[in-house]
């Protein structure tokens, strides 16, 4: 498996090779939201003595930074090029080949993030001194944050891939995937840290699969939460993994079953 | 009997399909109170192939050729019936059975657009596992057979159409596949390409071994490469033997073109068949088969200096086909069973 993801890393290559400008391009969604969210939220922080909450306008900024790295680095597309594949009739040939199609899109993420991050991570760090971001991550904190950010990015991904297996079912998915991604809106951390969220908000936020994919790594690279909270978290993270897999190859298995090779 | 590499029984396949009428009540009723209709396909399809052998899967649009090929790739689940090929049920898809089956679309590309075939092929060596000998040894061997020196190094993207189904054929045989499905592989490609394409087939099954099934519109693709034809119309099986053996029996006559000198008389050629064409140089008649050398025999003798040529030929293949299509009755002994 390992010659095989080598030889699709470097396949993945050459093609963005192809389109470099359109790359980075992509690449500046990562940081434009969560530039405009921190924007207001310190506007709103001045307003009331410079703290929100418990949290002061230079952890508000360091929150956010966090999460234009975590943004890029867990963020997932499949739902929309999966559609594309089944429509186009692209899909076919990858299941007539013995490597399940997931191969070829984790490939082409990892790739795509690694490459563009060149692009991110220098910006995070002019707006992290621009706006005077206050870190108190610690070594602890910031091996729990890399581990924490890639079960987020495996659990966006995977959640991914369950709505892209929609598609089975109906080649328009695009409305069920705006369905997902408010919900990811409003309770992943987007909009504000989690700890902003009121009480009952705040439940269902870490009830629902969203806030592990974002709130909760970017709270801990921000070294929000102690040590013990933070692993739980990841057990949360890992929980919604777990689940998340199972259900995948239920929808995957069940809508092989529907496919009807429409285009090829 | 040797075992059957292809052996499918009572294969069936009905698509679910929404229908609604035209106009915009139409459309709004459809959002509350959707009507689906079922399609059969494919109906109960029966048939064997053995090692080997070059089958032409012949049948109009929609006759349910593709969606037969589709369901034997793995692509489709049947809604009933049986398959196995290469001794795996196909829409379980195996990892050893998708390594020994290939299935070539015309005009459907199985490479990446924008980078070159030979870097697509190496991507297919490791999902495929070749060896690098192999490796080397097949792409050789393709390389010869379909000239592809000049084209391997190029983006797909910049390869004519021809150019990129002889690259799709490398990529879809790199693995050496013990079957191979060939969905219109000629399709909008230039006579020249099509008969190179043909080549290539032929030498291929000759070289490896491999098994075929080919679909095609163009009749010559076939009558170069499939001694065994399967007809299917309507989804289902119509005929499934040999092809010469199908032309006999759907037209069971000779077609005798005669050339004539200055516009000489041929009111005698009616008493001697069927007259389809007639102007002032020839005359073409359908006579039956067996008496058809008897009557050019007799053409020959009666009309002496004012022969300038005879031909005695079989119908067109597609015009035999054409009468398949038509739903003239397919004689019993041949029907498929």
């Amino acid at each position: 498996m390992i010659q095989i993801y080598r030889a699709l890393l470097i396949q993945a290559f050459q093609q963005m090779a192809q389109y470099r400008v359109a790359m980075f391009l992509y690449a500046l969604f990562s940081f434009i939201r969560p530039i405009i969210f921190l924007a207001a939220w310190l506007a709103v922080a001045e307003s009331q003595g410079g703290r929100l909450g418990a949290l002061s306008s230079s952890d508000l900024a360091a929150y956010f930074v966090i999460t234009i790295v975590v943004t890029h680095a867990t963020q997932a597309w499949d739902f929309f090029e999966f559609e594309w594949e089944i429509r186009q009739g692209r899909l076919s040939p990858k299941l007539l080949r013995p490597l399940h199609p997931i191969h070829y899109s984790i490939t082409g993420n990892i790739l795509w993030k690694l490459q563009t991050s060149l692009a991110v991570v220098p910006v995070a760090i002019l707006i992290a001194i621009t706006f005077d971001a206050r870190f108190t991550t610690t070594p602890s904190h910031l091996v729990l944050g890399a581990v924490s950010t890639a079960l987020g990015a495996a659990l966006a991904f995977t959640f991914g891939w369950v709505f892209a297996s929609v598609a089975f079912w109906t080649t328009r998915v695009h409305a069920v995937v705006t369905l997902y991604q408010r919900a990811a809106f409003i309770f992943s951390g987007q909009i504000a840290p989690l700890a902003l969220l009121p009480g009952p908000l705040l439940a269902v936020a870490y009830a629902l699969p969203f806030a592990y994919m974002l709130g909760v790594p970017s709270d801990i690279l921000r070294g929000g939460p102690d040590i013990a909270t933070a692993l739980l978290m990841i057990g949360g993270q890992v929980v919604w993994l777990a689940i998340a897999i199972g259900v995948y190859r239920i929808v995957w298995s069940a809508g092989l079953r529907q496919y009807t090779a429409v285009g090829a | 009997m040797t075992d059957a590499v292809i052996d499918v029984r009572g294969l069936t396949k009905v698509y679910r399909v929404h229908e609604r009428q035209e106009g915009l009540g139409a459309a709004v009723r459809s959002i509350f109170n959707r009507k689906f209709r079922e399609v059969p396909a494919v109906t109960d399809a029966t048939f064997r192939i053995e090692a080997g052998e070059v089958v032409g899967f012949l049948g109009p649009n929609g006759a349910g050729k593709t969606t037969t090929l589709k369901m034997l790739s793995g692509l489709l689940y049947p809604t009933s019936g049986g398959a196995r090929v290469v001794g795996h049920v196909p829409w379980r898809r195996d990892a050893d059975f998708l390594r020994a089956i290939t299935l070539l679309m015309g005009n459907r590309t199985q490479l990446v657009w924008d980078i070159a075939a030979a870097d697509s092929l190496r991507v297919l060596q490791e999902i495929y596992r070749i060896p690098e000998d192999r490796y080397r040894a097949t792409l050789g061997e393709l390389t010869d057979l379909l000239e592809l020196e000049p084209l391997l190094h190029k983006p797909v993207r910049d390869l004519s159409l021809g150019e990129r189904m002889k690259v799709e054929f490398a990529a879809g045989l790199i693995h050496s596949p013990r079957v191979a499905f060939l969905d219109e592989p000629t399709l909008g490609l230039d006579v020249s390409m099509q008969s190179r394409i043909r080549r290539f087939v032929a030498e291929h099954n000759r070289r490896a071994g491999t098994t075929v099934i080919l679909t095609s519109h163009y009749m010559d693709d076939v009558v170069a490469l499939c001694k065994r034809v399967i007809v299917i119309h309507h989804g289902r099986l119509l005929y499934d033997g040999q092809l010469g053996e199908l032309a006999q029996r759907m037209a069971p006559y000779k077609v005798i073109t005669v050339a004539l000198r200055d516009g000489a008389a041929s009111a005698f050629l009616d008493e001697l068949g069927t007259v389809t064409s007639r102007d002032e140089a020839s005359v073409t008649l359908h006579v039956p088969r067996e008496s058809a050398p008897e009557r050019t025999a007799r053409i020959v003798r009666d009309l002496e200096g004012s022969l300038a040529d005879i031909s005695v030929e079989d119908p067109p293949i597609e015009e035999v086909i054409d009468r398949v299509f038509a739903g003239e009755r397919m004689p019993e002994a041949l029907a498929a069973t």
